[in-house]
């Protein structure tokens, strides 16, 4: 173990030791310190006896000096008696007999002529002692760590954690928005309707326009075809007038042209035809002649049946003479 | 989350796509409370095109004929808000159209609630911007001619729905007018034009204008003799109802009897004045109406110029017109139909 220390001693007599940090090595209390130096130059810190274990703002500082103390010595010493003697005491109670059987148990039993009471129970007397009631403790002041570092407070004004007008403003302009934009969808549908009923009455009166001057046109067409038709029959009319007037003039001249020998071809022929007659001679023609040509036939007819009769009987007297010729000719 | 409703008038209105079909879930469920929130944010929807979109090709239009038969008259009425609403865009109005609400939607503009039949006329005025939804409405233009005579009594606050029905009429007879000159609406709408409201004026004479296209409507008028009543109109405040009553008679005066008629008023020197009067200061709005006014008093000038008497009458005034069809005038139309009338005038057969 190379001590790489330095002590030395100051010369107003206070003693200082500064080593370099080292790990303290394991070395088991009984055995023989080996030779060898340890590999490990460290250890478990948690089992360092060196190492201070537990609260430790009320032990006692360890004075620096070297030297025991010998009251110290003393104290430890007796100290160490104390637990052997604590020790032994143990070891008696630890029997050497063997183990109860399973089922049995050992028990401590008596065997001299009086019994005593073994009993753990220590005559004891009870001694007490009361302190004072207890005072009122003052209070214990505050405890303000001293103050150090800087001063900083801060302190949140009336409008800064919310600024009405600006959080306002993003639902303000929705609203506003929406109800422009359907009113402004609104008057653009309403100027487009304004605008196409504009134009649909321009276009409406420059028609109704047009179809005056149509109408018009058309009846002035009318108006004038009819006259013109009216007018067209009327020369038709005079025209057929002066037709009919010249066809009238024509067969009048005509029939008084043929009228004009007519006269006397009539009368000439109604003389041949005997209408104009001399009545003497007509009656003396229609009474006396007939009359005349009747005797005439019945004389003649008397002639005539005069004659037959001759011829009848002629006839018979040759049939006769035939008829007796002929008898004569077979006899 | 659960109770909290930020506007307890509408139903809270779930994110992005989710939104439309979410809120027609809701309809389906039997408090009508619960209802009436849903379609009220269903019409703050509505407003956007996209969503409009959303619900027609979702085909969710068909889950609104249920709600049509709902006891209570406020979510009858929000329903046909929530038409309205779609109608203002082509898609909407087409898919009216095909689906199947046209029957019941016609029913209920018999409905008991002012505030109901008024969101009807509503949603039918906004159909006729659609040339074929004018058409659907065709069969119903007699309905709507017997709504306009019934109403003929009523107070002030029906005065809107008038003025819709009227509009409504206006663009069904501009399609056809047969309809509505079969159920009488020339004299009907005789008495409107002298009524108190600028509005139902110039709405009943813009009908008047589209049922005097036809020829019937033109004897119609002159037999009714509502000329000196539309002449009067001439003289009116409101720039659109003189524009009107202007094109009543522009119309009108086509046929001889109506040249006829207006001659014996007088109305030429009118139609001049209002013809040359000077533009002031006015306002884009403003000048659109007054250049309708003067072309029509144009064209009505143009064709009282045939009549021999107009001509002769016209002829004196030629040189206001002839300042009117120079190149000064800015506006092309005007000045072509300057031109037409200065031809026009001095036509010589």
């Amino acid at each position: 173990m190379a001590f790489v220390s330095q002590s030395q001693r100051a010369p107003n007599e206070s003693y200082t030791f500064a080593s370099r940090p080292r790990p303290v090595e394991n070395r088991s209390k009984y055995r023989e310190p080996p030779s060898e130096q340890t590999h490990s130059n460290y250890g478990n810190i948690m089992y360092d006896r060196r190492v201070v274990r537990g609260n430790t703002y009320a032990q006692l500082i360890i004075p620096t000096t070297a030297q025991p103390d010998p009251v110290e010595a003393q104290r430890q010493q007796e100290s160490r008696r104390r637990a052997i003697a604590r020790k032994r005491a143990r070891e008696q109670f630890i029997s050497s007999t063997p183990e109860a059987l399973q089922g049995r148990k050992h028990i401590d039993v008596q065997t001299e002529l009086y019994l005593e009471e073994l009993s753990d129970v220590i005559v004891a007397t009870d001694v007490e002692c009361q302190t004072d009631a207890f005072l009122d403790k003052p209070a214990t002041p505050l405890f303000i760590p001293a103050k150090s570092g800087k001063d900083v407070e801060t302190q949140i004004e009336e409008g800064e954690l919310f600024d009405f007008d600006r959080e306002v403003q993003p639902v303000l302009e929705v609203l506003v928005g929406k109800t422009i934009e359907q009113s402004l969808e609104e008057v653009m549908e309403e100027e487009e309707l304004a605008c196409l009923r504009a134009q649909q009455r321009a276009f409406e009166e420059l028609r109704n326009n047009e179809l005056a001057e149509v109408l018009r046109l058309q009846e002035q067409e009318r108006r004038h075809s009819e006259e013109k038709g009216r007018r067209i029959a009327q020369q038709k009319e005079v025209l057929k007038k002066e037709k009919e007037t010249a066809e009238k003039i024509a067969a009048r001249a005509y029939t008084q042209q043929y009228l004009s020998d007519l006269l006397p071809a009539v009368f000439t022929s109604l003389r041949s035809h005997g209408y104009f007659y001399d009545p003497v001679e007509k009656d003396i023609e229609n009474n006396f002649f007939p009359w005349l040509m009747a005797e005439v036939n019945n004389s003649l007819e008397k002639r005539y049946t005069a004659r037959e009769l001759l011829d009848t009987i002629i006839h018979d007297v040759t049939q006769k003479r035939l008829k007796m010729f002929k008898e004569l000719e077979t006899q | 989350m659960a109770g909290y409703l930020i506007d307890p008038s509408r139903a809270p209105v779930a994110f992005g796509r989710r939104a439309v079909p979410q809120l027609f879930e809701e309809l389906q469920q039997p408090e009508a409370d619960r209802r009436l929130r849903a379609l009220a944010s269903l019409c703050d929807l509505m407003h956007d095109p996209e969503r409009i979109y959303q619900t027609v090709n979702g085909g969710f239009l068909e889950q609104l004929k249920v709600l049509f038969e709902d006891e209570d008259s406020s979510v009858r009425t929000k329903t046909c808000e929530l038409l309205h609403l779609m109608t203002a865009h082509s898609i909407g109005r087409q898919a009216l159209l095909s689906s199947s609400l046209l029957p019941s939607l016609s029913q209920l503009v018999d409905d008991s609630s002012s505030s109901c039949r008024r969101n009807v006329h509503r949603v039918l005025n906004r159909l006729t911007l659609l040339p074929a939804g004018a058409d659907a409405l065709l069969a119903l233009v007699p309905k709507l001619m017997l709504k306009l005579r019934g109403e003929e009594d009523e107070e002030e606050e029906e005065e809107e729905v008038q003025v819709l029905l009227l509009s409504t009429l206006s663009s069904c007879s501009r399609l056809d007018a047969l309809p509505a000159l079969a159920s009488d609406g020339v004299s009907l709408l005789g008495h409107k034009l002298s009524h108190r409201s600028p509005n139902i004026r110039r709405e009943a004479a813009a009908v008047m204008m589209a049922l005097s296209v036809c020829e019937d409507g033109k004897l119609k008028v002159c037999e009714e003799s509502l000329l000196p009543v539309l002449v009067d109109l001439l003289h009116d405040e409101d720039i659109e109802v003189q524009a009107n009553a202007a094109g009543v008679i522009m119309y009108t005066v086509i046929i001889t009897t109506g040249k006829q008629q207006c001659l014996d008023l007088d109305v030429i020197p009118i139609l001049l004045e209002l013809v040359s009067k000077k533009e002031e200061e006015e306002e884009e709005k403003e000048r659109k109406s007054r250049k309708a006014l003067v072309m029509y008093s144009l064209r009505a000038l143009t064709a009282l110029a045939e009549a021999p008497d107009g001509r002769r009458l016209l002829l004196e005034q030629l040189p206001l017109l002839l300042r009117r069809s120079e190149a000064a005038e800015e506006d092309h139309d005007i000045r072509r139909d300057a031109q037409t009338a200065v031809r026009v005038i001095n036509w010589r057969p």
